[in-house]
C-alpha cells in the first residue's frame, strides 16, 4: 500500500536557522509525536522507538531515520525505515525551504509512504489520516520550536 | 421401538456445548506444557538474509527458536501436498513466497512469552517483485518457485469432454454468450482457529497429537510418513471442533514446528492460531477465474458449454483435492442440464499469496462449477429474452433420463429436477412476484428475483477414482453393542458441528431397533476408530453413513441366528419386523435386540460366537448427487447500492433425511455463509501482495442483523445406490446459495443493462454498477 501526504509550514525564522534545525537528528527527533524513545548514531541518523495505534495495531514501531541534505541548504531528505508488530514501514519524507525575507521561511513537505504488513490492512481510510498526522505534526512542531511556540504534541 | 430415521431428535452434544463444557483444543493443558507462536513475513516475495535468534533467544522463558534452517538440517523443511505433486515449505527457507509465511518458531513457557519474543526475531529480507495477479504469473516474467522444474509459474493444465464438438457446437449455435465468472478468494474461518497440542513421551515413544483434525487417520498416515514415526506410535486426538468447513484438513507449519519441538525438548508443545494467522495462513477457498461460454438455439436448447479457467493456487500446489482431480469435481459444471456437448479447462498458477483452494463447505471445486452453470444460465436468458424459470424447464434433465451420463463423465443416480422447481415456485409464489416486479419496474423500483436449480457431486467416494496420498475414499464404521442393549458406535470421520453424534446413532438405532439415545458415538481418536478418510466434501453421510448402516445390518445378521435360538425356531423362519425379530406366520412371538443382545452375552447359541460386534468399510459404487432450488427475492436502493433481500426460499433434495431439524440447521448456516461471500466476503490483496483482510474488521461475518430470514422446504428423491438413499446435505446451501444472490441482483439491475457484477456484492459495487449505467 502506498500514500502520499503533502503540506506546508510557514515559520518565523531565517532559513539558516530551520536548515540548521533539520539537519540535527537530535533536534528532528525531538519533534516527532509519541516518541518513547531516540538514540542518535551519527551526524546524520538516529533511531527511533514510536508508540502506534493504528485501529488494530497497537504497540511499539522502530525506525531507523536518515537525514540527506542537499549541498544547496534548500532540500532535505529524511528516510524512514522500520516498523513493528510484523509491519514494515517505509517512508520518505522531504522538505524544501523558502526564505521569506530575513525573519521567515516557508517549508513545503511530502511525504511517500509504502507499508506492508497488519499495518496495511487498516486500510487508508484510517491509515492515511494517522500517518498525515504523525508527518503534520512533526513538521509543526519545527515550526512551534522555531518560532518559540509550544509543541503541537 | 419406533421409528428413528427422519425424527428432529435433539442434538445429543447440545447439552455440553450450549453449557460450555466442550472440550476444545485449547482447553487442553498438559504439566510442563510450553507455547509456540511464530514469526511471519511481512514482505509476499523476499530473500531471508539473515536471521538472528540471539535477542529472542535471551528472553528468560523462551526454550528454543527454530527456522527453516534448522528444519532443514533436520531433514524436515519440506512437506508433500495432498495429492503429492508438489511440496510446500514448513518455514520459509531461502525465499518467502507470500505475505505472513511463517519464517520462525518461538517456543516459550508461556504463550505471551512465545508472543513477546517473536518481535526480537530479527530477520534481514531482500524485497522483490510480487506476482499477485495469476495472469501476470502465467506471463512467467517472475518466476516464484526456484525449486522447481521447469522453471514456470505453470502448475497444470486439466481438461475434461469433446474439445472440438463443444467448438463446433458453440461456432454453429444462434445464440451464444461468454462472460468471465470469477469465484473469488474467500476464505472459511471457522471461529475455532487451528491448533494442536504436540505430546511426545520420551518414556514410551508414543507421540499423541491433539488437533484440529478433519481428518485424524489421514493426518496419522501422513505424520508418519514424513517424520518415519511408525504410525503405531502416533496417536492422533481431535477433540471437539469449533467449525472447520475444509480449513481443518491441510497440515500446516504450526503443527509441523509443534511436533518437532516436542520431539526435541520431550515435553508438549501448544500452538493455537490467532484470527490473523487463520485468515492470512491457513486454507483459502476458491480463486477460480471462469470463461464461461454456452451456446443455444433461438428457441432456448442449450448446445454446448465450454469453461475455460484461470485457477490462483498461490505459492505452493496445496489444493485438497483428490489424487487424480487436481481440479476436484469440476466436472460437474454441466449442472442440472442436459448438454449434447461440453468441455472444461483448468490452467492453474503460482502466485505471491498464501497456498490452498480448500473445498470449503463444498465437494472439491462444486462451488465454483456450480456458481459458473447458474450464472451462465441466467446470462443466456436474458440474451434470449427468456424467464430463467423456462430456460430451466426447458434444459432439465429429465426424470426419465437417470441414471444419466453427464458429457463430462459422471453419472447422476437420481433426481427430479422440474418436480423440485414447480415446488419452489409455488411456494414463493414465483408468478405474482413477476407481476409485483413489473409494476415496480413501471415506477423505476429495482426488485429482482434470482433461481439457482443447482446439482452437487458429493461423497468422495469411489475408491476406485477417489483417493488421498494413495488412500482410497472409503470410510468405515464400528459397532458394539453391550449386553443391556446400548452400545458403541465409532466412525472414521470426524464431526465440527454436523451432528454426527445424534445422526449415527439414528442410523444404527433405525436398523437395530435400538434407542438412539442409549447409543454413544465416539469420532476422532486414531486409537479407538476404525481408519476413515474424515469429514469433508459432504462425505460423512454418503460414505460413513453407508457403512454405519451395512455394520448394523451385519450385527442384525448375527443377532437373528440368536433370535432364532431363543425363539427356539429355524433361522429361516425369523422375520426382522417392527424393530423386532418375529416369527414368521406367528403374530405374538418375537423378541427385541435388547434381549438378543443381553442372550448374546449370557446365552448364545452353541455354534455362535458369543458378544454383538462387528464393522464395515464402504467403498460406495457411485457418488450421490443432491441437488435443489433456491429462489432469492431482492430490493436494491437505487441511491445507495443497499440490496435488502426479502425472502429466501431453498428447497433441497438430498435424498433419505436422518433428521429434518439437523438438515434445516446445516442448510441455514450454510446459507448464512453463502450470503456473505455473495454481498460481504473475499480475501483481498493490493498490487503489493499485501493481505487486506486480515481479521474480522476486514473480513466479514453475518450476524442476526445482517443475515435474512430462510425459508425452508424439501423433496426426497433417495440415492439408489445409497444403503439408505441418504445423498449428504451440509453443502448444498454454500454451493448452491451465492448464484441466487447474485442472480436476484442482477434481475434487479436488468432495466439498467447491467449484466454481471463479481461477488462480493458490496453496496459501494453495486451503486458504482447503478451510477455508471444510469
Amino acid at each position: 500500500m502506498n500514500l502520499e501526504w503533502s503540506g506546508q509550514e510557514r515559520i518565523t525564522a531565517s532559513k539558516e536557522k530551520v536548515w540548521s534545525f533539520i539537519n540535527d537528528p537530535a533536534s528532528i527527533a525531538s519533534c516527532l509525536p509519541d516518541v518513547r524513545q531516540t538514540n542518535v548514531l551519527d551526524a546524520h541518523t538516529f533511531d527511533a522507538t514510536v508508540g502506534v495505534a493504528v485501529g488494530p495495531v497497537r504497540g511499539s514501531f522502530k525506525f531507523k531515520i536518515a537525514l540527506e541534505p542537499r549541498p544547496d541548504g534548500n532540500h532535505m531528505d529524511m528516510k524512514i525505515n522500520g516498523g513493528g508488530l510484523g509491519s514494515v514501514i517505509d517512508l520518505l519524507a522531504a522538505a524544501d525551504l523558502t526564505a521569506e525575507g530575513d525573519a521567515a521561511t516557508i517549508l513545503n513537505w511530502k511525504g511517500t509512504a509504502s507499508m506492508r504488513g497488519p499495518i496495511a490492512t487498516v486500510g487508508g481510510r484510517v491509515l492515511d489520516t494517522q500517518a498525515l498526522r504523525v508527518i503534520s505534526t512533526t513538521f509543526e512542531n519545527v515550526r512551534n520550536r522555531l518560532s518559540g511556540n509550544p509543541p503541537s504534541q | 421401538m419406533t421409528q428413528s430415521i427422519g425424527v428432529s431428535m435433539k442434538r445429543k452434544e447440545d447439552p455440553r456445548f450450549i453449557r460450555g463444557r466442550g472440550r476444545y483444543l485449547d482447553d487442553i493443558k498438559l504439566p510442563g506444557m510450553l507455547y509456540l507462536a511464530l514469526v511471519h513475513s511481512p514482505y509476499p516475495h523476499a530473500r531471508i538474509k539473515s536471521i538472528d535468534k540471539s535477542k529472542a533467544m535471551a528472553v528468560p522463558g523462551v526454550k528454543a527458536v527454530i527456522t527453516g534452517e534448522d528444519l532443514d538440517a533436520a531433514k524436515l523443511e519440506w512437506l508433500p501436498t495432498f495429492h503429492g505433486y508438489d511440496k510446500q515449505m514448513v518455514l520459509a527457507f531461502g525465499k518467502t513466497l507470500y505475505q505472513y509465511q511463517e519464517v520462525a518458531g518461538v517456543i516459550a513457557t508461556s504463550r505471551e512469552v512465545a508472543h513477546d519474543a517473536v518481535e526480537l526475531v530479527e530477520v534481514e529480507y531482500e524485497p522483490l517483485d510480487p506476482v499477485v495477479d495469476p495472469y501476470q504469473a502465467k506471463e512467467d516474467t517472475i518466476i516464484l518457485r526456484d525449486d522447481r522444474e521447469p522453471k514456470t509459474n505453470h502448475i497444470y493444465h486439466w481438461e475434461v469432454g469433446d474439445k472440438t464438438a463443444t467448438a463446433t457446437a458453440l461456432d454453429t449455435s444462434a445464440v451464444r454468450i461468454k462472460e468471465r465468472i470469477i469465484s473469488p478468494r474467500c476464505h472459511p474461518a471457522p471461529l475455532e482457529p487451528c491448533g494442536i497440542v504436540a505430546d511426545m513421551n520420551k518414556a514410551t515413544g508414543r507421540l499423541t497429537l491433539y488437533m484440529t483434525s478433519q481428518a485424524p487417520h489421514v493426518h496419522r498416515t501422513a505424520f508418519s510418513l514424513v517424520t518415519g514415526i511408525p504410525e503405531d506410535k502416533i496417536h492422533v486426538i481431535s477433540p471437539d471442533v469449533g467449525g472447520g468447513f475444509g480449513n481443518k484438513v491441510p497440515v500446516y507449519p504450526g503443527y509441523v514446528v509443534a511436533t518437532v519441538a516436542s520431539v526435541i525438548i520431550g515435553v508438549p508443545v501448544k500452538w493455537v492460531e490467532t484470527r490473523t494467522e487463520n485468515l492470512t495462513t491457513t486454507g483459502f477457498a476458491r480463486d477460480y477465474h471462469m470463461d464461461v461460454e454456452i451456446g443455444a438455439t433461438k428457441e432456448g436448447k442449450v448446445t454446448a458449454l465450454r469453461v475455460s479457467t484461470v485457477a490462483d493456487h498461490g505459492a505452493f500446489d496445496a489444493a485438497a483435492d483428490p489424487r487424480k482431480y487436481p481440479a476436484g469435481m469440476f466436472g460437474i459444471v454441466t449442472g442440472s442440464y442436459d448438454f449434447p456437448a461440453a468441455f472444461a479447462e483448468v490452467d492453474a498458477y503460482f502466485t505471491n499469496k498464501p497456498p490452498g483452494g480448500i473445498a470449503y463447505r463444498c465437494s472439491f471445486r462444486v462451488t465454483e462449477a456450480s456458481f459458473a452453470i447458474e450464472r451462465g444460465m441466467d446470462l443466456l436468458a436474458r440474451k434470449l429474452e427468456m424467464d430463467p424459470v423456462e430456460l430451466r424447464r426447458q434444459n432439465f434433465i429429465k426424470k426419465e433420463q437417470f441414471p444419466y451420463s453427464s458429457p463430462l463423465g459422471f453419472t447422476y443416480d437420481s433426481g427430479d429436477y422440474a418436480a423440485t422447481m414447480r415446488k419452489a415456485l409455488d411456494i414463493i409464489g414465483y408468478e405474482a412476484l413477476r407481476k409485483e416486479q413489473a409494476e415496480k419496474r413501471k415506477r423505476g423500483e429495482l426488485m429482482g428475483i434470482g433461481i439457482s436449480t443447482f446439482t452437487e457431486t458429493v461423497g468422495a467416494g469411489p475408491g476406485k477414482q477417489f483417493d488421498i496420498l494413495g488412500i482410497k475414499m472409503f470410510d468405515s464404521a464400528e459397532i458394539r453393542i453391550h449386553p443391556t442393549g446400548s452400545g458403541i458406535v465409532r466412525a472414521g470421520t470426524r464431526h465440527q458441528g454436523q451432528g454426527h453424534e445424534t445422526t449415527w446413532a439414528q442410523i444404527v438405532g433405525e436398523e437395530l431397533g435400538l434407542d438412539p439415545q442409549e447409543l454413544l458415538v465416539e469420532e476422532g481418536d486414531t486409537d479407538t476408530a476404525p481408519y476413515g478418510l474424515g469429514t469433508y466434501a459432504s462425505r460423512s453421510t454418503p460414505v460413513a453413513g453407508g457403512a454405519l448402516a451395512l455394520a448394523a445390518r451385519r450385527i442384525r445378521e448375527k443377532a437373528k441366528k440368536i433370535a432364532a435360538h431363543l425363539l427356539e425356531v429355524a433361522e429361516d423362519d425369523v422375520e426382522w419386523k417392527d424393530y423386532k425379530f418375529g416369527v414368521k406366520g406367528i403374530p405374538d412371538k418375537s423378541v427385541t435386540m435388547k434381549e438378543v443382545a443381553f442372550a448374546a452375552y449370557t446365552n448364545p447359541p452353541p455354534d455362535t460366537e458369543p458378544g454383538l460386534e462387528t464393522s464395515y468399510y464402504y467403498d460406495p459404487p457411485n457418488l450421490t448427487f443432491p441437488y435443489g432450488t433456491y429462489i432469492a427475492v431482492v430490493d436494491v436502493d437505487a441511491d445507495t447500492g443497499a440490496v435488502k433481500v426479502r425472502r429466501f426460499l431453498a428447497v433441497d433434495d438430498c435424498g433419505t433425511v436422518i433428521n429434518p431439524m439437523i438438515v434445516e440447521g446445516q442448510i441455514h448456516g450454510g446459507l448464512a455463509e453463502g450470503f456473505a461471500i455473495a454481498f460481504m466476503q473475499e480475501i483481498k490483496y493490493d498490487e503489493d501482495g499485501n493481505n487486506l483482510n486480515t481479521n474480522f474488521t476486514e473480513y466479514l461475518i453475518p450476524t442476526a442483523l445482517e443475515t435474512p430470514a430462510w425459508e425452508t422446504d424439501r423433496t426426497v428423491t433417495p440415492s439408489p445406490h445409497h444403503p439408505i438413499g441418504a445423498k449428504g446435505v451440509g453443502e448444498s446451501p454454500n454451493v448452491g446459495s451465492p448464484q441466487a444472490f447474485v442472480n436476484a441482483v442482477m434481475d434487479a439491475l436488468a432495466p439498467l443493462g447491467v449484466t454481471h457484477i463479481d461477488m462480493p456484492l458490496t453496496r459501494e459495487k453495486v451503486w458504482r454498477a447503478i451510477r455508471n449505467a444510469s
